[in-house]
């Protein structure tokens, strides 16, 4: 076989070294190691790598994880409940058009005439409002008199005869 | 009775793999995300503490793994293997997490909070000389993991500790398999040399 030394980076010792390597193969490096120093000695410093390695275990998770988790999944669920109802796909277009109308608004408030800016007071409006609803009834007052006068003239006539 | 119909249940949840159960996650079935939550929890914290050897730090991004799972689990599409998308979602905020340089400013903010919570560590019950070597031994291989650069010291971990095909933790690297090989030769160079020195006593490490 060609010496894996020889070609270090298509991983054959580290994949034999981490126990991965399909049996044939295993059995042939085996062979090769027994009379390849350099091979041999590249194996025992990647299974010291490995080993010390080993050593190192990572703290447990801590109890309470899961109870984070899921306080954090419930307020993701309630905090985006109008996501729901606007897809995203919708949103995310919808925002850019949002921000110009607002520049647009803003622009157009800014640049309209110093007198269309105080709107006039709403008192007098109010005032003007109530005369033309008085004078709306008396019109109709007006018209029911008249109705009630014709009416009169046409019974006179009838209790005459 | 109870006891037994659990233990049946446990079993046959057993037999259903992940990516079955992330598709009924995707029906809506809370149970199943519950299921890959108890299989993949520890293997993810443990990933992330050792890719930014910080244990709070670690937690709040495994969390975020796990609502990053639930949040998609609408557009999931079994297209990989379920750890490989796991692992890629870890990797991600992992190296964000690095490259933001959070880690510096959780430690202050996390390591008040961590009080709260008793941890138990194993008791291995070793002489204290045997204690102080072996806390030798370990600073040396988390400073000579901390050392690799960010994506070998990825790579490294999927390979070691989760045991993960180099077509695994190329979909999680987002490269391709020879470029995760040449991760690995140019990483394991690097720890073979830094630690080195741990070989020579009884031909083992010390």
């Amino acid at each position: 076989m060609k010496c894996p030394s020889e070609s270090p980076e298509n991983g054959l010792l580290l994949e034999y070294c981490s126990g991965r390597l399909a049996p044939p193969a295993a059995a042939a490096l085996d062979r090769h190691l027994e009379s390849c120093p350099r091979c041999a000695r590249e194996c025992a410093r990647q299974r010291a790598v490995w080993n010390a390695l080993d050593l190192w275990e990572a703290e447990p998770v801590t109890p309470d994880f899961d109870r984070r988790l899921y306080r954090r999944l419930e307020a993701g669920r309630s905090a985006a409940w109008w996501r729901r109802i606007v897809p995203p796909s919708l949103l995310r277009p919808a925002l850019p058009l949002a921000a110009a109308a607002a520049l647009l608004l803003a622009g157009v408030w800014l640049q309209r005439p110093a007198g269309v800016r105080t709107a006039p007071p709403a008192e007098p409006r109010a005032q003007a409002m109530e005369l033309e609803q008085v004078e709306r009834t008396l019109d109709d007052l007006e018209m029911l008199r008249q109705f009630d006068l014709m009416a009169q003239k046409e019974a006179e006539p009838r209790r005459s005869m | 009775m109870p006891q037994r119909v659990n233990n049946s249940m446990g079993a046959l949840a057993a037999l259903v793999d992940d990516t079955e159960l992330m598709l009924r996650v995707r029906e809506g079935d809370h149970a199943s995300f519950a299921l890959l939550l108890d299989r993949h929890r520890k293997s993810v914290v443990h990933y992330l503490y050792r890719m930014v050897q910080d244990h709070a730090l670690a937690e709040e991004l495994a969390q975020e793994v796990f609502l990053r799972v639930y949040r998609s689990r609408t557009t999931y599409e079994p297209s990989a293997k379920f750890t490989t998308w796991l692992f890629r979602i870890a990797t991600h905020l992992a190296l964000n997490a690095l490259r933001n340089g959070r880690k510096e400013r959780n430690r202050e903010s996390m390591d008040a909070e961590s009080g709260e919570i008793p941890r138990e560590y194993p008791d291995r019950s070793p002489s204290v000389e045997q204690a102080m070597v072996r806390e030798a031994t370990l600073d040396e291989v988390r400073k000579a993991i901390a050392a690799l650069p960010d994506r070998q010291r990825a790579a490294v971990l999927m390979h070691k500790y989760e045991e993960m095909e180099y077509s695994q933790i190329a979909r999680a690297l987002n490269c391709s398999e020879g470029a995760v090989k040449s991760l690995l030769f140019r990483a394991y160079e690097t720890l073979r040399a830094r630690l080195a020195h741990l070989v020579e006593v009884k031909g083992g490490v010390r």
